[in-house]
């Protein structure tokens, strides 16, 4: 059992409060990411459970263990770090097997341990070379290597895949997550990128300003964001904000923003945005939010195309809704050139409607 | 430009000259005159003897005893400023408040001319009226001959040479170990690698190259020792201290004997090139794995 719990945990450096309160439980072999745009504290948090950061309050346990105070090397947390961190002078194999000759294990279950994760990660032709030698993606696996041989309670990666090009990464991907289904280990993983977060996490946890803004599935995350800044953050291209106001009229509910633009309320929404009504209100509409035919009377915006973007699959209309910046994703070969102003039919059942003030979902 | 444009020449000839002149020159001449019989005092005409001086020096007792004290006196010195040099900037880059104090103050005996420090020992090495020596007296201790006993001022030699050129170690290693990246050594602390394991595991051997680049520079510099010899105890007692470059010194502009010193300044050039060349042959296999 190998569970991260934080509790209420703060670091400050000096007078800069970094992290204030942060709470967070990571469940025995849950793989956790901790996304975030820079300077979120999302690595000082990994740095924290990894004890390479002495907390300023709060505490730390790893599977009903208190490490608040203990040293990195007593935690038995494995790392793998954004610039990989591996030993210049050693072979890959003295660099796997650097913390087991540490901890005096004999040459022969060194070597043992060592072959094993060379199988396991197809490195057995590197072993004679030095990290000078590899490529980027070598190199990653190395490092990898070097935290599971000795099979930690918790795998803490720090942005591992960033300084790989794209394809290596894509692969890298899928590696580190057939990685955690065979070793069923506790993995926290920080990323700043979004599509890594979506992609491998059981459950991803947004951070902002030192502060945790929503914990949940990835799919929970995408559909529904509990705030602003999650539903700004997570999603490439990002979701169109729309300021407006929600007005009762005719005995049903309309969005209202300016230049015209009026958009009917569902009536399955009628009910959770009726305390809205007045208020100042921020409509959020995914770029692949758009009706492509059959759209209803009082769901469609008026777009003032900027640039169109063919993208392959679909293309990407770039413009502004009443003054807004706004992205649809449109079918290939749609009609449109900069300039032109163009009728955009809105999936009003999927989108999402946010406190102005609070930043806070209406739902 | 073409590579054929004669103006080339106006450009290479000059240096070429200068180099001929104050260097080749001189290395030519001295190794001719050290085939020669050539003494100013008494005045006798050059006579060829080949390797006649050769053969008296490699037979002379002087002359080995000079080679003896001269690398006892750079082995240990090298050794010592390279172990105590090593171990300040270890400390210097722990981050010790005061930090930036003790780095300018351990670097100024380096910035001292050594005739100026030499002398310095020497009125504190002096065994009737230096200080070190009154403090044993004030102590009811023994004085001790610092500069009359021959094993006492080779002693000497060797602490102040140590005291010198330890900065220039501590200078080099510290920026060493700067360059030295930090999350290697977050990596080991995770593999819970203590203090010790971390300097040999890690700190050692990635700052070999600089090491052996350092010990080179300071082992060629100590085995032309002259200054601080020849101030502090001027090679004695008897020839006890005398060094390669004072032993050299003596005959050459005491005794005016130019081919005899020329040959002993060939047969210096020699063994400093053997050191240097098997120095480096023991080291390439351990400094090419680091490639």
């Amino acid at each position: 059992m190998a569970h991260v719990e934080i509790e209420n945990v703060s670091k400050a450096y000096g007078p800069y409060k970094i992290i204030e309160g942060l709470d967070l439980k990571v469940a025995d072999e849950e793989f956790v990411v901790l996304v975030g745009p820079s300077g979120c504290g999302k690595t000082t948090t990994l740095r924290m459970i990894a004890g390479l950061e002495a907390v300023t309050g709060g505490t730390i346990r790893i599977g009903n263990r208190d490490v608040t105070q203990l040293r990195p090397g007593l935690r038995n947390c494995a790392m793998v770090f954004q610039n990989y961190a591996l030993y210049p002078h050693m072979t890959v194999s003295e660099n796997i097997g650097y913390g087991m000759k540490v901890r005096g294990e004999s040459r022969a279950s060194i070597e043992k341990a060592v072959n094993e994760v060379a199988r396991v990660l197809d490195l057995e032709q590197y072993l004679q070379r030095r990290p000078k030698q590899l490529s980027g993606g070598q190199r990653q696996r190395v490092a990898i290597g070097r935290a599971i041989v000795r099979s930690p309670d918790v795998f803490l990666f720090d942005e591992p895949l960033s300084n790989l090009d794209a394809k290596l990464r894509i692969e890298m991907r899928t590696e580190i997550k057939a990685l955690h289904r065979r070793l069923a280990k506790t993995i926290v993983y920080v990323t700043h990128d979004q599509v890594e977060a979506m992609t491998m996490a059981d459950r991803v946890v947004v951070m902002n300003k030192g502060r945790i803004e929503q914990a949940a599935d990835p799919i929970t995350i995408y559909e529904k964001p509990s705030n602003l800044f999650v539903a700004g953050f997570m999603g490439a291209p990002s979701m169109n904000f729309i300021d407006g106001e929600i007005i009762a009229r005719d005995g049903a509910l309309t969005f209202t923003a300016p230049s015209g633009t009026a958009l009917r309320v569902p009536r399955s929404r009628e009910a959770a945005y009726a305390a809205s009504v007045g208020k100042a209100v921020v409509l959020g509409v995914r770029p692949d939010h758009v009706l492509r035919q059959g759209a209803p009377e009082g769901s469609s915006v008026r777009l003032l195309v900027k640039d169109v973007e063919p993208l392959g699959p679909h293309t990407l209309v770039i413009g502004t809704v009443a003054g807004f910046a706004f992205t649809a994703q449109m079918p290939v070969g749609v009609a449109a050139e900069p300039d032109q102003v163009i009728d955009v039919a809105l999936d009003l059942e999927r989108t999402h409607m946010f406190d102005k003030t609070s930043g806070m979902a209406i739902s | 430009m073409m590579r054929n444009d004669p103006i080339k020449h106006v450009f290479i000839w000059p240096a070429v000259l200068v180099v001929l002149a104050i260097s080749i020159f001189p290395l030519i001449y001295s190794l001719t005159t050290s085939f020669l019989s050539y003494r100013l005092i008494p005045p006798i005409p050059p006579r060829v003897v080949w390797l006649g001086n050769y053969a008296t020096l490699l037979q002379e007792p002087r002359f080995w005893n000079a080679i003896f004290t001269t690398t006892l006196i750079a082995f240990i010195a090298v050794g010592l400023q390279y172990a105590i040099g090593f171990g300040v900037a270890l400390a210097l880059n722990a981050r010790v408040p005061g930090e930036r104090l003790f780095r300018v103050a351990l670097l100024l005996p380096m910035l001292l001319a050594p005739v100026a420090v030499a002398l310095v020992a020497r009125m504190m090495f002096n065994p009737t009226m230096g200080p070190l020596n009154q403090l044993l007296s004030k102590f009811g201790l023994v004085n001790l001959p610092f500069l009359t006993n021959g094993h006492w001022a080779l002693a000497c030699i060797i602490a102040v040479e140590v005291w010198q050129w330890t900065p220039f170690v501590i200078l080099m290693m510290l920026a060493g170990l700067q360059t030295l990246p930090e999350d290697v050594y977050e990596a080991a602390e995770l593999e819970n690698a203590s203090a010790w394991q971390q300097f040999w595991g890690i700190t050692f051997p990635m700052l070999l190259p600089i090491s052996a680049a350092i010990v080179f520079i300071r082992l060629i510099e100590s085995y032309k020792i002259m200054d601080t010899v020849f101030v502090m105890t001027g090679g004695g007692p008897g020839v006890d201290t005398e060094t390669l470059t004072l032993f050299a010194y003596q005959e050459g502009f005491k005794k005016f004997n130019l081919g005899y010193t020329s040959a002993l300044s060939f047969l210096f050039l020699i063994a400093i090139t053997i050191i240097g060349v098997t120095y480096l042959a023991l080291l390439r296999p351990h400094l090419e794995k680091r490639r």
